[in-house]
């Protein structure tokens, strides 16, 4: 694997951010916090201070510390880290402007001085009350979802999957015997599903679920796999959609990690310059554990980050 | 571990219960003919209802639905006005909660209008105008 470790680098300048070039074409960069680990009142403050009004309202509406705390991660998080690519001179993390495309995703609203090419970085955030990330690439669009390995399921997974999934993913998943793999596999699945979707761009109904198949190329094919073949890292994440013919499996690629032993993190991310004929080669990913102004660590090749599928 | 020194805002019922009487003030209405000034005359009362306003009972099974998913503490107020994120609600409880408010009230919801329920009260107006299409 192929992998770019900084050195580890501490900070103890409040408003200072390790500024860092854009991802290369398909690399990725992801980001990620662990609320646990950010214990200082005073940190969490300065991050309330880089927020305009309506997100820091956005922010202290939720319901319950927790909540108001991974809430404020998140927005820390997408401000610091674009901050950190400093494009155009966007290198203020309290200057930066969002907006929401057409269907409700998440954009930076770059001011401009000139003109009309919108800067090549694209960015997706995903949060559950024990870490938030994000995820950076270069002229490609992005989508990421992190869950809890060990989130409880209140519906019966299969009743779920008959629901919500297409007709191959269930059978996937009903050819699980153990509860708990079925589980884990579930959830799995989710964060593949939720982060296609999320890259798409268009919204939960944009894309509906059952409207097409994540599966594992190699595993699928004649009938059922085995426990074994679940594992193989050199299996492929191939997404088929029955809806639009014209999104090709090939224009999509996908990771799917362990991270820091607690969550499933999926990543997609667009291809470009994949067509027929060219060989698969999953793009470099590159992961950091960081809490903003304070500390980052290059955690890409450590126990921090098990690949599950994809990036080699 | 840290914590928020700025109060938090405090969702009240006064509105779901505002809306009840609304309902009920209205379906008291009745109209009369003065014709000949009989009181026997007079039209059966006239049932207003309001149709975006879902009953007060639809409104608190998506309460219970709603703090079952989200294993939220007995202390935290959930009523009409509560939206599902600031409750804490992912896409996946969202989903589940609308799969437990499927599987409670026997309707099918699409993933359209999954995606503009924001808060309870939108749940159960939309459960109630489910409903009624059956």
């Amino acid at each position: 694997m192929k992998l770019h470790c900084f050195e580890r680098t501490f900070f103890h300048s409040s408003s200072s951010l390790t500024p860092i070039q854009l991802p290369a074409p398909m690399e990725t960069h992801l980001w990620y916090v662990k609320p646990s680990e950010v214990r200082s009142e005073s940190l969490l403050d300065q991050y309330l201070d880089i927020l305009p009004p309506c997100e820091r309202e956005n922010v202290l509406q939720m319901r319950g510390e927790e909540l108001r705390k991974s809430a404020l991660l998140a927005r820390a998080l997408v401000r610091t880290t674009i901050a950190r690519y400093q494009i155009n001179s966007h290198s203020n993390p309290r200057s930066l402007k969002f907006r929401k495309n057409l269907h409700g995703k998440p954009e930076v609203q770059w001011q401009f001085r000139d003109d009309r090419h919108p800067p090549p970085l694209h960015f997706n955030i995903s949060h559950t009350s024990s870490l938030v990330a994000c995820g950076v690439t270069t002229n490609a669009q992005i989508g990421i979802d992190v869950e809890e390995k060990h989130r409880s399921i209140k519906h019966n997974i299969l009743s779920f999957a008959r629901r919500y999934f297409s007709k191959h993913e269930v059978q996937f998943l009903a050819a699980i015997s153990d509860p708990q793999v079925q589980r884990m596999e579930f959830i799995k699945l989710w964060t593949l599903k939720e982060a296609y979707v999320k890259a798409l761009g268009k919204g939960f109904s944009g894309a509906p679920f059952k409207t097409f198949t994540i599966r594992f190329k190699g595993v699928m094919e004649g009938g059922f796999n085995t426990l074994e073949d679940l594992s193989l890292k050199a299996s492929e994440i191939v997404v088929d959609s029955f809806d639009d013919p014209t999104d090709l499996t090939s224009n999509w690629q996908f990771s799917l990690l362990e991270l820091a032993n607690s969550h499933y993190a999926a990543i997609c991310t667009e291809k470009h310059g994949a067509g027929s004929g060219k060989r698969n080669s999953p793009g470099k990913l590159t992961v950091w554990k960081t809490v903003p102004f304070l500390e980052d660590e290059c955690v890409s090749g450590t126990a921090a980050v098990k690949v599950i599928h994809g990036v080699q | 571990m840290a914590s928020f020194t700025a109060s938090s805002v405090s969702f009240s019922a006064v509105s779901c219960s505002f809306k009840q009487n609304k309902v009920s003030s209205l379906g008291k209405a009745s109209l009369s003919f003065s014709g000949n000034g009989s009181p026997s005359r007079r039209l059966p009362a006239l049932r207003f209802r309001v149709s975006c306003a879902a009953k007060p009972e639809t409104v608190n099974k998506v309460v219970d639905i709603v703090r079952k998913q989200l294993a939220l503490p007995a202390d935290r107020d959930v009523s009409g006005e509560s939206k599902f994120a600031t409750l804490g609600a992912d896409s996946l409880d969202t989903v589940e909660i609308v799969m437990g408010l499927e599987e409670e009230f026997g309707i099918s919801v699409e993933e359209e209008s999954a995606q503009s329920i924001t808060t309870v009260q939108d749940a159960a107006d939309l459960i109630e105008k489910l409903l009624e299409k059956k």
